[in-house]
């Protein structure tokens, strides 16, 4: 046998032997890269339903800013409207009211 | 063996282990996907749940707020309700009470049909006092620009208060030293004021009857509350 192909064939197999370890050891790398990349996508998309939420509450609070707005301004209209209306009615029979009042303290009971 | 099949051989080995790696590699290709897949979404609904949870909270405290805030305007617009109420009753008692000083305004150099009234109501005021108390002898307090309308009557309310208890004329002492306050002003509308009429008192000072306008004013008032209330508000809901 010549001692020079005996070595190559060995030598052949611990190269083969290398570049399988080489294929196993890249795919965890690249396993390893996807899970980091399913980390930052989704912090992407949790960032954006985020934005996507505080869109919504923004929105939500100025409706309600306009909303309560007009509520307390048809609250005001309705106080104001109760007062001028009490306002009337005490003009109608102030008098009235008054002068029984005054009946009453100058009619002595003797 | 001869040297090809040796060669030959080794070949299938190199084989071998290549496709052996290779077969390994694809099956971690294929678990990182599934893994990939799986993680990123449990981790995304876990963050959209957070979110979710955070904005849910965050909406119920602005309808908390909305609802504590209209609570709050409610109620303020009640008291204004309340306080105008108040405030047109109040001004009706003073508008009684301002026409008290023309039931007791006189002159006191002249007597004229109006003190004729007054006169006579200050009569009836003190008979009444005198029915209620039930003393032989009282203390008399008026206004001084009244006491010589009451030095006028006094002698026949005494009389008619005797006739009509059947008893002896009563003795008044007029309080010659100590007057009630006179008529209300407006440029000291804090002081103490009378808008007339009498306080007749027993002459120990333990019984006392308080017969002046104002006080028969308040006591008209208290009473008639309710009915003026009912007036004004009975359709109105505050």
């Amino acid at each position: 046998m010549d001692p020079f192909k005996g070595q190559g064939g060995i030598q052949m197999l611990l190269i083969a032997e290398q570049e399988a370890q080489h294929i196993v050891s890249n795919a965890r790398n690249l396993r390893t890269q996807r899970l980091k990349q399913a980390k930052d996508e989704v912090e992407r998309e949790a960032a954006q339903y985020r934005s996507h939420m505080e869109d919504e509450y923004q929105k939500l609070i100025s409706e309600n800013t306009g909303s309560s707005g007009s509520n307390v301004k048809r609250l005001e209209e309705e106080t104001d409207a109760k007062i001028k209306n009490l306002k009337k009615s005490t003009s109608k029979i102030s008098s009235e009211v008054v002068d029984m009042l005054l009946k009453y303290v100058t009619n002595i009971k003797t | 063996m001869n040297d090809a099949d040796v060669s030959k051989q080794i070949q299938q080995m190199v084989r071998f282990i290549r496709q052996e790696a290779e077969e390994k590699a694809n099956e971690i290709s294929v678990s990182a996907e599934e893994e990939f897949n799986i993680e990123k979404l449990q981790l995304v609904e876990a963050e959209k749940k957070k979110t979710r949870q955070e904005y849910e909270r965050k909406e119920r405290q602005v309808e908390i707020r909305k609802k504590i805030e209209y609570s709050m305007q409610l109620n303020a617009s009640r008291i204004k309700v309340l306080q105008a109420q108040d405030d047109v009753i109040s001004s009706m008692k003073e508008a009684a009470s301002k026409e008290l000083l023309h039931v007791s305004h006189h002159h006191h150099l002249t007597l004229t049909h109006h003190d004729h009234v007054y006169r006579n109501l200050l009569k009836d005021l003190i008979i009444q006092c005198l029915l209620r108390l039930k003393e032989p002898s009282v203390l008399l307090r008026c206004r001084k620009d009244d006491l010589h309308l009451v030095e006028h009557v006094l002698d026949s309310a005494a009389q008619e208060y005797a006739e009509k208890v059947n008893v002896d004329p009563p003795e008044i002492i007029v309080d010659n030293q100590v007057y009630l306050p006179p008529g209300p002003h407006h440029h000291n509308s804090h002081d103490l004021y009378c808008s007339g009429g009498v306080v007749l008192a027993s002459r120990d000072g333990k019984i006392v009857c308080e017969n002046t306008l104002d006080a028969r004013l308040d006591v008209v008032f208290r009473k008639k509350l309710p009915e003026i209330r009912n007036q004004l508000f009975g359709q109105v809901v505050a």
